[in-house]
């Protein structure tokens, strides 16, 4: 009786993963590769403009868009030219302010990726990625 | 009544022929830039394995650093081609993963969008950590080390580090096993906020050594206005204002992290 049940349910089990696997076969390119930020690291807009002067904004996108508007008191710093860009931003960076890193919108990675190299090589804390993007906070700001 | 049914079968089987198809080659490439690239491309090759021509309505890459080509607007039936995505490796590290996407005008949604994603591993080549030191207004001069390890695919044997800051001082000691280093850097004091870096040079590749940074800095007591005065609301301007003290890296050689 008991076998008979482990068998069923394990028939169960092969016979729901079929599905799964075809879909992840035939849906393979559009899987997302990229891993999704814990939420313990992002930040609304609303949030991150109430700690005010307690903190940072740090603009990931490339030079020509933070060129052609950016948050007001951001700091550029982008992975094409981060070598050049940390040291600038670096000055005005103190351990009790929290750092904010948008890049365009909900779906890019760059503030992502740069919230990371500030996290790990910079070793700062308080470093959150906003909710988004810029394209939330323009909204916002409508 | 014959001629109804065959009108319709004909039809239903013309809607079903006259398909437009573009198949991918490789829908995903891997790619193994080294040291000294500067870019890393990729061919995504297709054909149009259809019946009718294919246009395609819109190719866009994920990121700023990614630009596209398109070698034609129209691609028909049996026809070859390929979009060429540059991807630009800036002062990136690691594992890289861009994404192109395609839009034709396939009626069927389920062809017309195409994810092309292109990975690219970019050799890491000294790891450093931390690579920021700082000591808080008035603190302690105490020392602080900053770990260096060349990976396994960058064969460095010596380092030299430069400063142009007289404010502190750094000591190189060799570390346990071959291309490991310890810097030990201290302030001379810490009184008022200021910053430099540490210019990190290795002797690999020979001919086109590599240069990386170490920032130090001594910042602002809490509460205190910002070292810099960050870009105008709006500016047009790139870069917030002057950067501390940066020794220049010769000519030569080449920058990453």
């Amino acid at each position: 009786m008991k076998l008979r049940a482990v068998r069923e349910g394990l028939l169960l089990v092969v016979l729901a993963c079929l599905p799964a696997i075809g879909e992840g076969i035939y849906f393979r390119d559009k899987i997302s590769w990229q891993s999704s930020i814990p939420a313990s690291e992002l930040v609304t807009v609303d949030r991150a403009r109430a700690w005010g002067d307690g903190a940072i904004w740090v603009d990931a996108r490339p030079d020509e868009e933070f060129a052609r508007d950016h948050v007001p008191g951001a700091f550029s710093l982008n992975e094409d030219h981060w070598n050049e860009l940390l040291p600038q931003f670096l000055p005005n960076w103190s351990p009790e302010k929290k750092v904010v890193v948008y890049c365009s919108a909900e779906s890019c990675n760059a503030a992502r990726d740069v919230a990371k190299r500030l996290r790990d090589e910079a070793q700062l804390k308080n470093v959150f990625v906003l909710q988004g993007g810029w394209e939330e906070w323009l909204k916002k700001s409508r | 009544m014959k001629t109804r049914i065959l009108t319709f079968t004909l039809s239903i089987f013309l809607c079903v022929a006259a398909r437009a198809e573009l198949k991918w080659e490789q829908s995903t490439i891997d790619l193994h830039p080294s040291v000294s690239d500067k870019t890393a491309v990729a061919h995504f090759k297709y054909q149009n394995t259809g019946t009718t021509p294919v246009h395609f309505k819109s190719v866009k890459a994920s990121c700023g650093c990614t630009t596209t080509q398109t070698q034609k607007e129209m691609v028909n039936p049996g026809e070859k081609g390929e979009i060429v995505a540059t991807f630009t490796i800036g002062d990136r590290t690691g594992q890289q993963i861009k994404t192109v996407t395609v839009q034709t005008d396939d009626p069927n949604p389920a062809q017309a969008t195409s994810i092309l994603t292109l990975k690219a591993t970019i050799p890491q080549s000294l790891d450093i950590k931390p690579a920021f030191v700082y000591w808080q207004s008035g603190e302690e001069l105490k020392p602080k080390k900053i770990s260096i390890k060349a990976t396994k695919d960058f064969p460095a044997k010596n380092i030299t580090v430069k400063s142009n800051s007289q404010n502190f001082e750094s000591k190189v000691e060799p570390g346990s096993a071959s291309g490991e280093w310890t810097i030990e850097v201290t302030p001379k004091d810490t009184s008022h906020p200021f910053g430099t870096a540490l210019l990190v040079q290795t002797d690999y590749p020979k001919e086109a050594p590599k240069s990386f940074y170490v920032n130090l800095q001594v910042t602002n007591p809490p509460g205190a206005p910002p070292a810099l005065k960050p870009n105008a609301p709006n500016a047009p301007a790139v870069k917030a204002a002057t950067p501390p003290a940066i020794p220049k890296a010769s000519p030569s050689a080449g920058v990453e992290r």
